[in-house]
């Protein structure tokens, strides 16, 4: 018996061979087949066979992830996983795939058209989503600088007074003592000798928008101007004349940039996702078509 | 010299070539069985690691370390600019140090880190954490969502006094007396902080009483101004952005900062 010399032939690299060819032109063809069949049956959004890996259960076609039903069974039995019952598992993806299955159907009634709570937490959903970029790009250090300096105003430490209001019967006892504390004259002596009085609107330190509401603003302005240790001149109001005696004033410092850093990337991410929201509300507006009513163009 | 390296590779290559074309395909054959069985199992462990439950990784040496491995990248691309290369945080952002085991959100497990690493922060994702927000007591309006009141600078020093003393450090103490009665009362830091100051994981609302600081060095003045300003830190939610596996990897790799791998394989 002898070997079929174009078989045997067949793998003599050194001639060209026709079945050879055909042969691997077959094994490219079914490596290829077999490729293209297992990717488009586990890729995402192809009609698919098995459940991928990320995810516990697919709801025509509609994912429930993994890490959501995890989590899921820890918030509802307060346990790892490792230590949930068949029964604990199975309850969870049940109530999951229920959720799914009528949520789909929500969108195919269309819920969001009548119902608020839907329309509210849509829009909610869909600014978060739009916001979500500026949120995850990191300015640099540069660009947190120029902000902070374009914006110097609102880097504030606000500012502290502590200041004694004193109230008086008349504009010449107000008068009398302004003079008298001017001159060093204790508070005490002053509104014992003059029948004043400590209004109360003040007592101890203040910042300047606490001490604003305390004093109103004719006084507040009044006492703001007043350096440390100073007496203003009497201000006539409905109560009586009153007289300001500054303890001590420290008007508003400029925070550092460095101090001030976390409040200015917050800031400046606020804006950025203020502009995103902005930005994508013209996007939806200029490929929707938007017809107004002619009494309200 | 130059000439003759040139002569000698070019002698090589016609060696090469003179080489059997059967030798060629079965080389090519073996590299690409190679590769097949490298990316076949490169899948495997991935569909290992998103199906895992996440504690369960943590006790599985051989997936954990992988998964670890994995991780660095991601975290390196998405989490270092503000935690930093080596995870120890930024106390000037307020970015929390990882590798010291004092978590402020969960209890510091891999599903815990998850849930950060997804949906972030009081960051635009409802299942993420954005449930408290520390006032700024030195404002007309302290918090926009909570009612409480502002605090005169007197207050904010005594309730300072009172945090120093809570970790045993030197203050005034009848200031810091005068400073427990706000934190238990008008302030309404006992609410978030608990009465203990120790603090709520499910909030994040940080331990007061561990010398731990987020912002700046924990001194008077650094206390203060948290007080004062209020403090709202954000971590980006990355669920859409990266994939449930990259996030379990990531996840991984910031639990590996302050875990020591597990011993063997107990699966």
């Amino acid at each position: 018996m002898t070997a079929d010399p174009t078989i045997s032939n067949i793998w003599d690299f050194s001639r060209v061979s026709v079945r050879r060819s055909l042969a691997l032109m077959a094994a490219g063809a079914a490596v290829g087949l077999a490729l293209a069949g297992y990717s488009l049956f586990t890729a995402q959004s192809t009609t698919t066979l098995f459940v991928p890996a990320e995810d516990v259960a697919l709801v025509n076609q509609q994912p429930i992830a993994r890490a959501d039903y995890y989590a899921q069974l820890q918030a509802s039995f307060r346990t790892d996983f490792a230590h949930t019952t068949p029964a604990q598992r199975r309850k969870v993806l049940e109530d999951m795939i229920r959720e799914e299955l009528f949520v789909q159907r929500g969108k195919e009634l269309d819920v969001a058209a009548a119902d608020p709570d839907v329309r509210s937490a849509t829009v909610n959903a869909v600014e978060q989503m739009a916001a979500a970029d500026a949120i995850t790009a990191e300015p640099s250090d540069a660009k947190l600088r120029a902000y902070f300096h374009a914006h110097a105003d609102k880097y504030e430490q606000e500012g502290v007074m502590t200041v004694r209001d004193m109230l008086f019967a008349t504009a010449a006892d107000g008068a009398a003592a302004a003079r008298a504390l001017r001159a060093g004259e204790p508070d005490a002596a002053v509104l014992a000798r003059l029948r004043g009085r400590d209004s109360g609107k003040e007592t101890g330190q203040d910042f300047y928008f606490a001490a604003k509401i305390h004093l109103g603003n004719e006084l507040f302005d009044t006492a703001a101007a007043l350096p440390s240790g100073g007496v203003s001149t009497p201000v006539p109001q409905a109560d009586g004349v009153h007289v300001l005696h500054m303890l001590k004033n420290t008007a508003p410092q400029p925070i550092a940039f460095e101090t001030a850093r976390p409040q200015v990337l917050q800031d400046y991410r606020n804006e950025r996702v203020r502009q995103a929201t902005v930005q994508y509300q013209g996007f939806l507006r200029k490929r929707a078509n938007l017809l107004v009513a002619k009494d309200l163009r | 010299m130059r000439r003759q390296g040139a002569a000698r590779l070019g002698e090589r290559l016609r060696g090469l070539r003179r080489a059997p074309r059967g030798a060629w395909l079965l080389a090519g054959l073996a590299a690409s069985l190679a590769g097949g069985l490298w990316v076949a199992r490169a899948a495997q462990v991935s569909a290992e690691l998103v199906r895992s439950d996440p504690e369960a990784i943590a006790q599985d040496a051989g997936l954990f370390e992988a998964g670890v491995a994995r991780g660095r990248p991601v975290y390196l691309r998405r989490c270092a600019s503000c935690h930093g290369a080596g995870g120890k945080g930024d106390r000037t952002l307020g970015a929390p140090d990882l590798t010291d085991r004092d978590w402020l959100y969960g209890h510091g497990r891999v599903s815990d880190i998850e849930k950060v690493i997804a949906h972030g922060i009081r960051a635009p994702d409802r299942r993420g954490w954005n449930l408290a927000v520390m006032p700024a007591y030195g404002q007309l309006v302290p918090s926009a969502t909570e009612r409480v009141p502002p605090l005169s600078p007197d207050e904010i020093a005594a309730v300072t006094d009172y945090l120093l003393v809570l970790e045993h450090r030197p203050a005034d103490a009848a200031q810091a007396a005068a400073g427990a009665r706000i934190y238990a009362g008008k302030g309404g830091c006992f609410d978030c902080h608990t009465p203990d100051a120790k603090g709520d994981p499910a909030i994040g609302a940080p331990n007061l009483t561990d010398r731990v600081w987020l912002y700046g060095d924990g001194g008077p003045t650094a206390i203060a101004y948290s007080i004062t300003h209020g403090r709202q830190g954000l971590c980006p939610a990355w669920a859409g952005r990266l994939s449930p596996l990259r996030i379990r990897e990531a996840a991984l790799y910031v639990y590996a900062l302050s875990h020591r791998a597990p011993r063997s394989k107990v699966r």
